[in-house]
């Protein structure tokens, strides 16, 4: 065995997208030990709740991050509404459950892109991002945005979707399914990307037990944990899905994964946009959260389950609201993940696990 | 599987027995957050199983206070304690991966403990409204008290009433901002002077 040194990887590199540092202990070609670094981006958007009242909150909820904006806004306002005893109107439930799917399928389009890129395929990521812009322009119609979507509400939601406009909706979907499944068949099927993935970064069952990982990381170790089907905001009793897993453990199953989690979101959306009842889209919420009133909520996000809590002290700011990201509580499997790893695996692992660095340090 | 939170208090003293215990009986954690009060800071450590999400409550930890860290139990712990020691100024024992600090780049020494100046305001407002109820219900009181008692002769003031006049007067005084507050009281005594000028020349 070689002498040991240290590789910085980050916290500016190709593959990712966001500051992330790691230095890697190596000998020879080989990963014996991972420090990661972040804190490059800490906004502290946790301390703005005391400015903002419970109400305006919810725009600064969703600008955690791009890409969870919207799961972002649907977990805030679910938590404060439990802690208020707020019940959501039926339609408004149905209607966030479409946009919240919606949001998966362009946060797994847009890493099967950067994927594909890392893979050398640049034109299958032109592709996935083709599709991904459809999604966006489904954003941009029913609700003016294409990113910060800023529909949910503390009560349900701003906007409507009329039913007309969920058939287009759900016709658009099929379209993507179609080109969608082409490109998931070519990437699965492709012996460069096995080459690549198989056997790569594996976690066993126990581990990913053990270091309570969650999402489609988790998912991908055979850990059938996701909290859509038991959370506050559950859809489990409203459209007929099982969590999708693997036991491959490694980095193609964690492509796997979250390629057919793409497939399952569009399934739901069609189950529930052939089923939304009529009526409301919102309450009206008087009052403010009791003083020490506290709530807690879990909610899956593209990548896991995130935990919100808030915690009332009578006036319409909270004393204090907080967001466990998917990602902050998935480091440590990365670092396992990361351990004995070829030095030229390290990007791909990485990037399978998918991890949000802003959503992380808020 | 059903879903439900419960919040129950943990002794700062238990908290690494609690974990090693709870991972030994296969609970799930979730993360650990800390709630900054005047002086002291409560912090949550949540763990999941079987669709309970229990939070312990680790209540009025003093500032500067030092808890035994869980990363042995659990290693994911280390971001949560990491945070909370650059955050709130909570030192974990024993932590596994420590950033001794530098875990945020952050501007301003432990920022969550700091009070701002707009939740001050907020405190001040909120402190003010309480007075004022208080001395509403005070001077309700009394009047209901007065009207139980002997009732006084049509349209004369009374010693008990006129004052309570006065303090419900003070109160609102009191949550106006000094320069309308100001203002009233200029208004009041120039109509008080008016009327008793009234009075002389009638």
């Amino acid at each position: 065995m070689g002498k040991a040194s240290v590789i910085p990887f980050g916290p500016q590199h190709p593959v990712l997208p966001e500051p992330l540092h790691l230095d890697l202990v190596v000998q020879d070609e080989t990963v014996v030990d991972v420090l990661p670094q972040i804190g490059f981006v800490h906004r502290g958007l946790e301390k703005l709740v005391e400015t903002r009242d419970y109400n305006q909150f919810i725009y600064v909820a969703e600008r955690i991050c791009g890409i969870c904006a919207m799961g972002h806004s649907l977990g805030y306002a679910e938590t404060v509404e439990s802690l208020m005893g707020v019940e959501v109107p039926s339609r408004a439930e149905y209607l966030r459950v479409i946009w919240h799917e919606l949001s998966r399928i362009h946060s797994h389009l847009l890493w099967l892109g950067l994927a594909a890129d890392a893979f050398g395929f640049e034109s299958m990521f032109m592709h996935c991002w083709r599709l991904r812009e459809r999604i966006l322009d489904i954003f941009e119609k029913t609700t003016g945005g294409r990113v910060i979507l800023s529909v949910v509400r503390v009560g349900g939601v701003n906007r409507d979707i009329e039913d007309s406009e969920l058939k287009v909706i759900c016709g658009v979907l099929d379209g993507i399914k179609a080109e969608y499944g082409e490109i998931m068949s070519t990437l699965l099927t492709d012996m460069s990307v096995k080459n690549r993935t198989v056997g790569v970064g594996a976690l066993t069952t126990e581990q990913a037990i053990d270091l309570s990982m969650v999402g489609p990381f988790a998912r991908a170790s055979a850990v059938s944990y996701d909290v859509r089907s038991f959370g506050r905001g559950a859809y489990g009793h409203l459209a007929d899905f099982q969590p999708i897993t693997d036991a491959g453990g490694d980095c193609y199953a964690r492509v796997k994964v979250r390629c057919l989690e793409v497939l399952q979101s569009i399934e739901i959306i069609q189950e529930l946009a052939g089923k939304i009842p009529a009526g409301d889209i919102a309450v009206k919420v008087k009052g403010n959260p009791d003083p020490g009133a506290r709530a807690a909520n879990v909610l899956e996000q593209p990548r896991g389950e995130c935990y919100y809590f808030a915690q009332g002290n009578g006036t319409k700011h909270l004393e204090r609201m907080r967001m466990r990201t998917p990602t902050s509580q998935n480091l440590a499997g990365m670092l396992e993940a990361l351990k004995g790893c070829d030095l030229a695996d390290v990007n791909m692992i990485i990037l399978t696990i998918d991890p949000c660095i802003s959503c992380t340090e808020r | 599987m059903g879903f439900s939170t419960d919040f129950k208090s943990l002794d700062a003293a238990s908290v690494h027995a609690d974990a090693v215990r709870r991972k030994a009986e296969g609970w799930r954690f979730v993360q650990i957050l800390a709630v900054n009060n005047e002086d002291s800071a409560d912090v949550i450590y949540s763990y999941m199983k079987d669709g309970l999400l229990d939070n312990a409550v680790v209540e009025r930890l003093p500032r500067g206070a030092h808890l035994e860290s869980i990363t042995d139990a659990y290693l994911e712990a280390f971001v949560f304690e990491n945070e909370m020691h650059d955050l709130f100024g909570i030192t974990f024992d024993g932590l596994a991966i420590d950033f001794l600090g530098n875990f945020y780049r952050v501007s301003t020494e432990v920022p969550m403990t700091i009070i701002s100046p707009e939740k001050l305001a907020e405190q001040e407002k909120q402190r003010k409204l309480a007075e004022k109820k208080a001395k509403a219900a005070a001077a309700k009181a009394a009047k209901a008290s007065e009207a139980a008692g002997k009732a006084p002769a049509e349209g004369a003031p009374t010693g008990a009433s006129a004052p309570s006049i006065d303090a419900e007067m003070e109160a609102k005084l009191a949550a106006m901002p000094p320069e309308k507050a100001a203002r009233v009281r200029a208004a009041m005594e120039a109509k008080a002077k008016k009327a008793t000028a009234d009075g002389e020349v009638g």
